[in-house]
């Protein structure tokens, strides 16, 4: 199969990378003014220390998973027809866990620190959770890098060994990001062992569904023949994912609630934020999308199952929004009885416009990386002959001419 | 090996927060502003939580005067991936501003609420005290004259004062002791050894029924409670 670049020199291109430039500008605006400022700025205080920062980050590690399932179904279920998606997917996987990255740089209090994290063994706790993940995040992004460099080359045998590699690591990568938040004893909500392994399905379920979209996007936008089979096929892999994280969910929820100590677990479902868990985490993100997903004629629609994708990976970022913000914000019971004042007070978190503008910039700053790299590399596969792509295929051969008949020649 | 820990007489206490107040004085805490309090955003290393039970008129109100707990199996020592905060061998949990990279992940695992973030670049006029005594000048470099926004700070027993006493050969605990149990009118504040027997802290400890914040986490704090 043969791959190319894209031709990246239509009106609408360079419109879309302009406005995600101006975007991720803005977004550096914010982080000066976060960093010269402090973070007052920002929508935190100490009784819900992480805001909308860590939010994404923990996010975006999720997003990055999509490029992990595909490689285990192609190298070990043998499904090739997922072959001609694979590079992109790589592609997207590592622009998101460099994201990620940024995000928890950007959301230190002193960034110009960050290289701490990663001296390992010499200036690092290694019982730190932080300093664990700092392991896995970084091999991650290695890993991947490899196994994108081992694609882009046609190194089939390497290739192959790398993307095992990348998808084992991957589930380290994910279940270390739910021991951040699962190991903390005196966060109550957020104390579970199952917390890893629900970050492990909500990363498949929300890259797969983000998977989706941007296969859609991608193929409509550039004129590229979608086959319905292939994004079908995707679709139930997410169903049975989606199932897997709600199976984990209520287990989580159900036990909590059975021991005689309930009170954090009746916050998380009846607290005064419940309504973004009942209505986008379970309504929208989960509800919505099975019940598309297990219609007979919805879930062969392209329109259906881009509107089940499109929800659940809104509703999985409410997961997360929803485990970091309002999670903290359960006051601790430092003695027995009702704490007067802002000590025994649920925490505040107010959307704060640098946060958002931070936030914003970032993706849109991981955005521009994404198409630059789709004109840059040979991520996505040639137009089969046949396809009405006519004004597109002759540009492709002159800017890239060269690369293509590299590619060719193998 | 001495251990330092301290006893608060809850039945002596009168809530008048004296020990917060000398805390903010004593290690240049910035005061902050009621709008920053209420949005937990004000940097306290003592607090002083009032809890209630029950309902007016058949209600009673506990004042419990809260430093750090200063653990000794510490769950922000365990996270923290930079080593800035540790437990000193003599038991005190010290947080190092130089190496603190402001990730805020003790300030998610400290079970009692201690740790405080520092949101911004503070103005002199917070924390410039001229009604304080002049020999805080001959300290050193505690407590810092300016402090950096962007890391976590804390209650650090007041070991500026402890240390400088060891050094000078006093007997900690009876003629050095931190601010806030200086500050304390009611004297309910004891600070010692724990580990030697014959230190006030201890001799309180046995001769009355004393209990530990939170003592289900395992954290092993070293701060007693006398209970009423």
């Amino acid at each position: 199969m043969n791959f190319v670049t894209l031709d990246g020199r239509s009106g609408a291109y360079r419109l879309t990378v302009a406005i995600l430039a101006l975007l991720t500008l803005g977004g550096f605006a914010g982080f000066i003014i976060s960093y010269l400022a402090g973070h007052q700025v920002f929508g935190a205080s100490n009784a819900v220390p992480w805001g909308m920062p860590i939010v994404m980050a923990i996010y975006l590690i999720g997003l990055s998973a999509g490029l992990h399932i595909l490689a285990f179904l192609i190298y070990v279920m043998h499904q090739d027809r997922y072959r001609e998606v694979i590079r992109a997917a790589v592609f997207m996987a590592i622009v998101l866990i460099f994201g990620a990255m940024l995000f928890i740089a950007l959301d230190l209090g002193r960034p110009e620190k960050f290289w701490r994290l990663f001296m390992l063994f010499y200036l690092n706790n290694m019982s730190s959770m932080f300093a664990i993940n700092a392991i896995f995040y970084t091999a991650y992004f290695i890993s991947a890098t490899i196994y994108l460099v081992s694609l882009l080359n046609n190194m089939k045998r390497f290739s192959l060994v790398m993307g095992m590699v990348a998808f084992g690591w991957a589930m380290l990568t994910h279940g270390g990001t739910g021991a951040i938040f699962g190991f903390i004893a005196a966060r109550e909500p957020w104390y579970s062992p199952l917390s890893p392994f629900e970050f492990i399905f909500a990363a498949l379920t929300s890259s797969l569904a983000l998977l989706i979209v941007a296969l859609v996007i991608i193929y409509k936008s550039t004129g590229r023949l979608l086959r319905q089979e292939l994004i079908v096929s995707l679709g139930g892999l997410v169903k049975a994912l989606l199932l897997g994280m709600l199976l984990l969910m209520v287990i989580g929820e159900l036990t909590h609630l059975y021991a005689p100590s309930r009170d954090a677990v009746v916050y998380t479902l009846t607290g005064p934020s419940s309504w973004l868990f009942w209505i986008f985490l379970v309504g929208l993100g989960a509800v919505v999308p099975l019940v598309i997903l297990f219609h007979p004629r919805a879930k062969k629609s392209l329109s259906g199952l881009v509107i089940a994708s499109v929800l659940i990976v809104i509703g999985i970022f409410v997961k997360r929004f929803y485990l970091v913000i309002p999670g903290a914000a359960y006051p601790l019971q430092y003695y027995p009885g009702k704490i007067e004042g802002v000590w025994g007070a649920l925490g505040t978190y107010r959307f704060a416009p640098v946060e958002i503008a931070l936030a914003v910039g970032m993706v849109a700053f991981l955005a521009c990386l994404f198409i630059l790299g789709l004109k840059y590399l040979e991520l996505l596969p040639a137009k089969q002959p046949g396809e009405d792509a006519v004004t597109e295929t002759p540009a492709i051969k002159q800017t890239t001419g060269e690369l293509n008949s590299g590619a060719e020649g193998r | 090996m001495v251990r330092w820990g301290m006893v608060i007489d809850l039945d002596k206490c009168t809530g008048c927060q004296s020990c917060s107040v000398a805390c903010k004085a004593e290690n240049n805490v910035p005061h902050g502003s009621p709008e920053e309090h209420q949005r937990r955003m004000t940097p306290f290393w003592h607090k002083v939580i009032a809890v209630s039970r029950g309902q007016y008129p058949a209600v009673s109100i506990d004042l419990i005067p809260m430093p750090c707990m200063h653990c000794d199996d510490a769950p922000c020592v365990t996270v923290c991936p930079a080593r800035a905060t540790y437990r000193r061998e003599d038991g005190i949990v010290v947080q190092d501003f130089r190496r603190c990279i402001g990730c805020k992940y003790c300030i998610i695992a400290c079970p009692y609420g201690v740790r405080s973030f520092n949101y911004k670049e503070q103005e002199e006029k917070e924390y410039h005290r001229p009604d304080l005594p002049p020999e805080r000048a001959d300290r050193g470099v505690w407590p810092f004259p300016r402090r950096v926004h962007g890391v976590v700070e804390k209650c650090t027993f007041c070991f500026h004062r402890i240390d400088a006493a060891v050094r000078q050969g006093k007997k900690v605990g009876e003629e050095v002791v931190p601010a806030c149990a200086e500050a304390c009118p009611a004297r309910a504040i004891f600070f010692g050894d724990l580990d030697d027997p014959e230190s006030g802290v201890s001799r309180s400890l046995a001769s009355r029924q004393s209990f530990r914040l939170r003592e289900e986490m395992g954290t092993s704090p070293k701060v007693f409670y006398l209970p009423r």
